[in-house]
């Protein structure tokens, strides 16, 4: 019975042409068009050094660790590296930032501040890097002057200090691929339309789902009334409904990977792997927003395909699918928009596995989407379990 | 015979409005139960009651001997539904969507098979198995409509009006596949609000207004709530007004009315009726045309039980 129901309802899915081209054509449409318009500014946009001028401040000068730390970033030690690093009095900073000379200059006093002119993926880069520095500048200091104690009580100041050269040497070899434009290779400003293209993806198969269950559902349809009554179980047909809307989609997004890499020679780096799982756990977003929708909003199936189609195309603008800028917009003013928008949940764990060495931010977002996941499933499964209804 | 479905007491209401009040009705085994009423008396409403598709305030519906709930999954294997829209996929041809429909039921593939074959049979869409719904005419539409609710082969099927908007060959055809139903052994709870329909196919009629049941027995019982036992219409070009007044005096006469060139005498009771008018219109010279002569209809029932035309 099971695959007698799924193999006619993959049928019935497959034969609709309105929801092939919005799951697996508008795709594939849209990305070509990204192709066509970022494939000329792909070449003039590689991503520039980003040019720095640090405060020699009497703090800057006394520690040896921050000094290393940034020498090691710097383009003169580093051809890879993104940064261009000066070091300057504060007023001739000043002076270099009002001039559009430096994107921004960082004064060590107490705490680090960063003077930027105007926000953008070279200040995030900056503020990012200036953290990174220093987490692992208090993390680095603990265990280092708690090994130096562990081996010998009674080293002498001179060996204390040859000592901790040697450590904040061997920390910097370790963890140089955390500070560094690790992914120059494959560097690319516009990945980020992509990676929102993925997540669209994703999102809009949510209407494979939601078309799926409105055809089981006795408020909804005629069919799901005839469908209700019938002597299979409810649990069994949202079973199938869900296995057939999840290979679908996995099918849908699958054709994009293949489109865009072998036709359009996008390049996702060396973490596939990682961007498979994201995505597939952004199919589940996508498959339990449609079962969401589905269920809890009692109106036709073209109005239920407008509310995906609408929350799908605002999420993904708003996490940068028409212009990056808007995604930092979104996250320096209103975070909490991004932060409950499943496309930028994806789009930014994609972001991050491309960006930084450091998992932390993927795994964040891939729990996001879970969570995202499974509570839209716990209220769809509520309204779902009902078997009858007020009104038909 | 044993009753088949057994409903006490239900009542269904839309917020404070009752759209189903304290009905009860049995049907037996092997008959057909006609539900006739006009729109919005609670017929669909009924039927969706008995379904578990609606929940409901107060009563009791037993099918088969057994509670019918939501989870009766055995018992919804003896039902079949014929909704008045029809309820077929429009990405399916006429075999698969028959197919899908008796795969909800039958597991067996053989057996599958055999029943979708004669459902097809049944229906008289042999030479269209290959047709998208799209392609079918409003009647053959009915048609699958129809064999999608009874390929299981069920004990007990309901037709909620499937003959809203069809055309009078179609109609017929519908008609006869219920009879067919029925000869065949099943239990037909039928919907509508056209009463020829239930005069013709129906055992036992309830007529329902306003979610309540207005009477119910068989079409002969139920026309003895009607005042009158026969109605005579004349149709007559010139006629004058003033031998109304003596019409109503004839013998057995309840009312008489002339309109449209048509004379319609009603009788409260029923012989030699016909013979008496047509001496009177002779003696007084009036010439006349067409002469009809009719028992009562269930309208006539509804209108002297509410008041009102059943297609109002």
């Amino acid at each position: 019975m099971f695959y007698h129901n799924f193999s006619y309802n993959l049928k019935i899915i497959t034969k609709n042409r309105a929801l092939l081209f919005w799951t697996f054509a508008f795709p594939l449409i849209l990305g070509t068009l990204f192709f066509m318009a970022f494939k000329d500014i792909e070449k003039n946009e590689k991503l520039d050094k980003i040019r720095i001028a640090i405060i020699e401040t009497d703090s800057w000068q006394k520690d040896f660790f921050l000094k290393e730390a940034w020498q090691s970033l710097s383009d003169v030690n580093q051809k890879d590296s993104v940064f261009h690093i000066t070091y300057e009095t504060e007023q001739t900073a000043k002076q270099l930032l009002k001039e559009n000379q430096i994107e921004a200059y960082i004064l060590y006093e107490n705490e680090p501040e960063i003077f930027i002119k105007e926000n953008g993926v070279e200040s995030t880069i900056i503020k990012y890097t200036v953290e990174e520095i220093s987490i692992q500048y208090q993390m680095n200091q603990q265990i280092i002057m708690s090994q130096i104690k562990n081996q010998e009580s009674n080293l002498e100041l001179s060996k204390i200090i040859e000592e901790t050269e040697r450590k904040i040497k061997e920390f910097e070899h370790q963890n140089q691929a955390n500070i560094m434009d690790n992914s120059s290779k494959n560097m690319s400003y516009t990945m980020i339309e992509y990676y929102s293209l993925i997540a669209m993806t994703c999102l809009y198969g949510g209407i494979i789902a939601m078309v799926s269950m409105n055809q089981i559902l006795a408020n909804m349809s005629q069919k799901g009334k005839r469908i209700s009554i019938s002597s299979t179980k409810k649990s069994t047909l949202i079973l199938i409904n869900i296995a057939s809307s999840f290979l679908l989609e996995t099918i849908g997004l699958l054709l994009l990977f293949a489109y865009t890499i072998l036709f359009l020679k996008i390049d996702y780096g060396p973490k596939f792997f990682y961007i498979i799982v994201l995505s597939f756990f952004g199919i589940i977003g996508g498959l339990s927003l449609g079962i969401f929708v589905s269920s809890v909003c009692k109106t036709n199936e073209n109005t239920k395909t407008g509310i995906i189609l609408s929350l799908s195309m605002f999420g993904s603008f708003l996490s940068g699918m028409m212009g990056i800028t808007m995604k930092y917009i979104v996250d320096k003013n209103i975070p909490l928009l991004n932060q409950i928008n499943p496309i930028n949940m994806i789009t930014d764990g994609l972001y991050a596995l491309y960006y930084y060495e450091d998992m932390t931010r993927y795994y964040q977002n891939l729990i996001s989407i879970i969570l995202f996941s499974l509570i839209l499933i716990s209220i769809s499964i509520t309204m779902l379990r009902r078997q009858t209804y007020d009104s038909i | 015979m044993q009753n088949i479905i057994e409903v006490k007491h239900l009542t269904k209401k839309y917020k404070e409005q009752k759209a189903v009040d304290d009905l009860s009705l049995e049907v037996e085994e092997g008959t057909i139960l006609g539900l006739l009423g006009p729109n919005g008396s609670g017929k669909t409403t009924t039927i969706n009651c008995i379904l578990s598709l609606l929940n409901y305030q107060k009563g009791t519906i037993k099918i088969l001997g057994q509670q019918m709930t939501p989870k009766s999954y055995d018992l919804k294997k003896e039902i079949g539904v014929v909704f008045q829209e029809v309820a077929v996929f429009d990405e399916l041809n006429v075999y698969d969507n028959i197919d899908f429909f008796c795969g909800l039921y039958i597991k067996e593939k053989n057996k599958r098979k055999q029943y979708v074959e004669e459902a097809i049979r049944f229906v008289g869409l042999e030479n269209y198995q290959k047709y998208l719904p799209k392609k079918l005419s409003g009647g053959l539409l009915r048609r699958l409509n129809i064999a999608c609710g009874i390929v299981h082969k069920p004990k007990i099927i309901f037709f909620d009006e499937p003959t809203v908007a069809v055309d009078p060959q179609s109609r017929n055809n519908i008609l006869d596949g219920i009879k067919k139903l029925k000869d065949q052994g099943a239990t037909i709870i039928y919907t509508t609000h056209y009463m020829e329909e239930v005069e013709i196919l129906c055992d036992q009629i309830i007529i329902l207004d306003q979610g309540k049941i207005l009477a119910s027995g068989t079409s002969d019982e139920l026309k003895t709530y009607a005042k009158i036992e026969e109605k005579i219409s004349v149709e007559i070009y010139e006629f004058a007004n003033n031998l109304l007044e003596q019409i109503k005096k004839l013998k057995n006469v309840e009312s008489v009315e002339y309109q449209n060139h048509l004379l319609k005498v009603l009788y409260k009771k029923g012989k030699n009726n016909l013979m008496e008018l047509i001496n009177f219109l002779k003696q007084e010279k009036v010439s006349y045309h067409k002469i009809f002569s009719e028992r009562p209809t269930l309208n006539d029932v509804f209108l002297e039980l509410t008041g009102k035309e059943l297609r109002d």
